[in-house]
């Protein structure tokens, strides 16, 4: 298979490398003293970014259509959306902590596109011709990212008050945190949840004008309008329980963990339900 | 989605037990919804009317009673904490009804979920987003909602966020309800040139309830065309798979990826390589016949302006039928039926012109026209076998072959393909194949040119899915075509009047919750989160 994509689709095994690599050098970064590693790790994943551009920039053309068709596709275009984003992140909040987290996960998004390789061009359907498939789709998956972001943050947080070493790895200036201030990390991860949050609202009632054009009914309580509903529930949970004392700090960390989880589900794992058969929505071959 | 719109703490004990008590009746509040709801559904069946009318009265009940009961009740509804477990309740009913099939026969509840089945259907889980206990939940949102809009009145900039999100919410929700309750929805099944339709049949979930509506207006179908994608021609590379379909496993072939039709190598995903040898866009298959050691011999004339291979015992035929050559190694007997018969013989290599006044024999000479041009012979080989050549007619695609050269395992092989029989060239032992293949049933849109008459009102229009008509207060939906009757068209025929509203309530959701989320911290000075009052003294915010 690895011969294959190499030859056929060198374009992605080339970008899945890169977050590899970059992972890798993030990784480096937190324990190495120089700033190099870290550096590096940003370059790679800038250059992940760009060729993962290139990768869906091709495939758009080739196809002649948005490339968000299959589950190949939205993968792809899942880990693309993390990757700029990160980098943006990167630069917003000065620190390459959670480069490890981002480059992972988009590095697991390619490897699981290449694991359930569906990478035939298929035609578009009427249902998808439609001026509101592309927004929908870019705005939820930009939205999934900022949520999965949000999720590698609250997943530092719950080890930072666990083990000492990633405790430390949130205060050390080299190639790290670039601020030398100590990082607010319930904060962070409260910004990428609610910058998350705005993009599912928007992308959920998209879907749902986009279906009244398409079949008439604005609401088909299809499994996916209702986990699409789910995930906007749990995070509009998160964002009044922040509210209520004593829901900051893990409590919060670990919502944003369950709502990334029924996000995932809602992405991948539909297709398990009994109502699956039903859904308009279900992607073939997971 | 309420934000807390105060929070006091007379001393350090007290809003401890404030938080406990508000825990308590936010469990209560939820719980005794659910249940209530529960208990009145064995007499009120679940529907879209039950659905809207439980949730108005219960919610008005509800805030009623929070204004008038002494206590925390009011401040409970318009609190965080409340709003969340209410969030979290509908949240639960929402993967419920993904997890519990909608609308279908009580039969197959029973069938399908066993022991759980007969406590879905008493429970009414079947038609769960239409019962009372949902109407329980969505009755306390909409009270939460007013009871925090009570407490946040008046309107400033740094709250109009939650006010625009919340008045979205209930707007959004009463166009729903409205929906819910006046829509009608049915189909339309018109066929091009044929009758005019007048009214439409009702569905409910999709089923036909036998019931019909009459439409104010004539509609009629003009034209319908079913419109393809362009035909292409691709190497698909299938992988086979096991699936399990109505309980029975089976092995399937799974198309994985595929491949222009070019002259490349290409690798396989499971290691292979495959190319094509060559491609013939209309492919023939021409008789050719060629010198050999050993074997027959064979002859090649030119009859009637065609190049023939004739081998022993043959026979070849003018088209007119008035002149034959038959062929042997010693000299054939003439068939019957034609006026004049060449008879060629190889071992002596003689010519016999036979007809019924008498033969005439020549020496066979290559090259030499025989009956003044009629007939030529051309070559005879001594020895030679028979076979078959690939070429083709044109460069038109009309029926394109190819010859696939695989190499597995470093073994080479060779097929050839057409895409007029494809066929798999098997892979792996059959795990894998490749198929040449033409594309060109993909339906690429479906059209309805219709006009629609409303007394002197007449207007035309196509309708097409994701592009709807709407006239006479309807809105006309393409959904269905026949692909064995190119004249039928299947229109779903909607009247709604709480769409616009929803839509509406969905703007104001939009912005609000950005202006929420994002202008308002600014106009509190920057911060991003609101510092909730009484938090850091240890109060209970909400």
């Amino acid at each position: 298979m690895l011969q294959y994509v190499l030859v056929e689709h060198p374009f992605f095994a080339l970008t899945s490398l890169l977050y590899l690599a970059a992972t890798l050098a993030y990784g480096l970064a937190w324990v190495s003293p120089s700033r190099l590693p870290g550096r590096v790790g940003t370059a790679l994943m800038a250059a992940g970014v760009i060729l993962n551009t290139a990768v869906i920039a091709g495939r758009w053309i080739e196809a002649g259509r948005a490339p968000f068709k299959s589950l190949f596709e939205s993968l792809v275009f899942f880990a693309f959306c993390i990757a700029l984003l990160y980098v943006a992140f990167e630069r917003l909040y000065r620190t390459r902590l959670f480069g490890v987290a981002a480059g992972l996960m988009a590095f697991g998004s390619m490897a699981y596109a290449l694991v359930k390789w569906d990478a035939e061009i298929v035609k578009l359907p009427p249902a998808l011709q439609s001026a509101w498939f592309v927004p929908h789709v870019m705005v939820y998956f930009i939205g999934y990212a900022a949520v999965a972001i949000a999720t590698g943050v609250a997943v530092v947080q719950l080890l930072a008050s666990r083990f000492p070493f990633v405790q430390r790895l949130t205060t050390m200036k080299a190639g790290s945190v670039l601020s030398g201030a100590p990082l607010d990390l319930d904060r962070i991860s409260y910004d990428a949840v609610r910058f998350g949050f705005v993009l599912l609202t928007v992308g959920l009632l998209v879907g749902s004008v986009w279906a009244k054009s398409a079949w008439g009914d604005f609401w088909v309580w299809d499994p996916k309008e209702n986990w699409s509903l789910v995930t906007w529930l749990i995070y509009g949970a998160y964002l009044h329980l922040r509210k209520v004392r004593g829901w900051r700090g893990d409590r919060a960390a670990w919502l944003a963990v369950i709502g990334f989880a029924v996000v995932m589900f809602t992405y991948l794992g539909i297709s398990v339900l009994p109502t699956a058969e039903e859904s308009a929505h279900v992607y073939t071959g997971t | 989605m309420s934000t807390s719109p105060v929070s006091t703490s007379p001393s350090a004990d007290a809003p401890e037990s404030a938080a406990t008590r508000e825990a308590r009746l936010t469990t209560l509040l939820v719980f005794g919804a659910m249940i209530v709801g529960a208990v009145l559904q064995i007499w009120i069946p679940p529907g879209p009317v039950t659905l809207v009318a439980a949730t108005a009265v219960a919610s008005l009940v509800v805030l009623g009673l929070s204004f008038v009961v002494p206590g925390r009740l009011r401040p409970t509804l318009s609190g965080f904490r409340f709003t969340s477990s209410l969030l979290i309740a509908l949240a639960i009913f929402a993967i419920l009804g993904t997890l519990i099939l909608q609308g279908k026969p009580a039969a197959l509840y029973r069938a399908r979920y066993g022991l759980v089945g007969p406590v879905i259907l008493a429970l009414r889980f079947d038609d769960i987003f239409h019962g009372l206990p949902y109407a329980g939940l969505m009755a306390l949102f909409g009270a939460a909602i007013l009871a925090s809009a009570s407490l946040r009145w008046p309107i400033s900039a740094r709250r109009a966020g939650f006010f625009i999100a919340h008045v979205g919410l209930l707007i959004s929700g009463a166009g729903a309800a409205a929906s819910s309750m006046l829509s009608v929805r049915g189909r339309v099944d018109l066929f091009a040139g044929g009758d005019v339709a007048r009214q439409v049949r009702v569905t409910k979930n999709g089923v036909p309830t036998g019931a019909t509506e009459q439409l104010p207006f004539e509609l009629k179908l003009d034209q319908f065309d079913l419109v393809n994608y362009e035909t292409e021609y691709r190497i698909g590379y299938y992988e086979k798979v096991r699936l399990v379909r109505d309980g029975v496993a089976m092995d399937d072939y799974r198309l994985k990826t595929s491949f222009d039709p070019d002259l490349g190598w290409h690798r396989l995903p499971q290691g292979d390589r495959f190319r094509l040898k060559a491609i013939y866009p209309d492919f023939e298959l021409v008789p050719r016949v060629s010198a050999a050691p050993e074997g027959p011999p064979a002859l090649l004339v030119t009859l009637a302006g065609r190049k023939l291979w004739l081998q022993p015992g043959e026979l070849a035929a003018a088209p007119d039928g008035s002149l034959a050559v038959a062929f042997g190694e010693l000299r054939p007997p003439p068939p019957p039926g034609y006026p004049t018969t060449v008879l060629i013989s190889s071992q002596d290599r003689q010519v016999v012109v036979h007809r019924a006044d008498g033969d005439a024999a020549q020496p066979l000479t290559e090259g030499a026209p025989l009956l003044g041009g009629a007939l030529r012979v051309e070559q005879l080989l001594p020895h030679a076998v028979r076979g078959a050549a690939y070429q083709t007619r044109s460069a038109e695609w009309r029926n394109p072959a190819v010859v696939v050269e695989t190499e597995q395992n470093g073994r080479p092989a060779e097929v050839l393909a057409t895409a007029a029989q494809p066929r798999g060239v098997f892979l792996r032992e059959g795990r894998a194949a490749l198929v040449f293949e033409k594309r060109d049933k993909e339906v690429k849109a479906f059209l309805s040119h219709v006009t629609a008459r409303q007394g002197d009102q007449l207007e035309r229009a196509v309708i097409s899915v994701n592009d709807p008509f709407e006239f006479g207060g309807w809105t006309l939906y393409q959904v269905n075509y026949n692909p064995d009757d190119p004249t039928y068209s299947g229109l779903e025929a909607v009247r709604d009047p709480g769409v616009l509203w929803v839509f509406v309530g969905f703007a104001l959701i939009c912005a609000g919750v950005f202006y929420m989320l994002y202008v308002e911290p600014r106009l509190r000075g920057g911060g991003i989160e609101r510092t909730i009052p009484g938090a850091a003294s240890g109060a209970a915010s909400r």
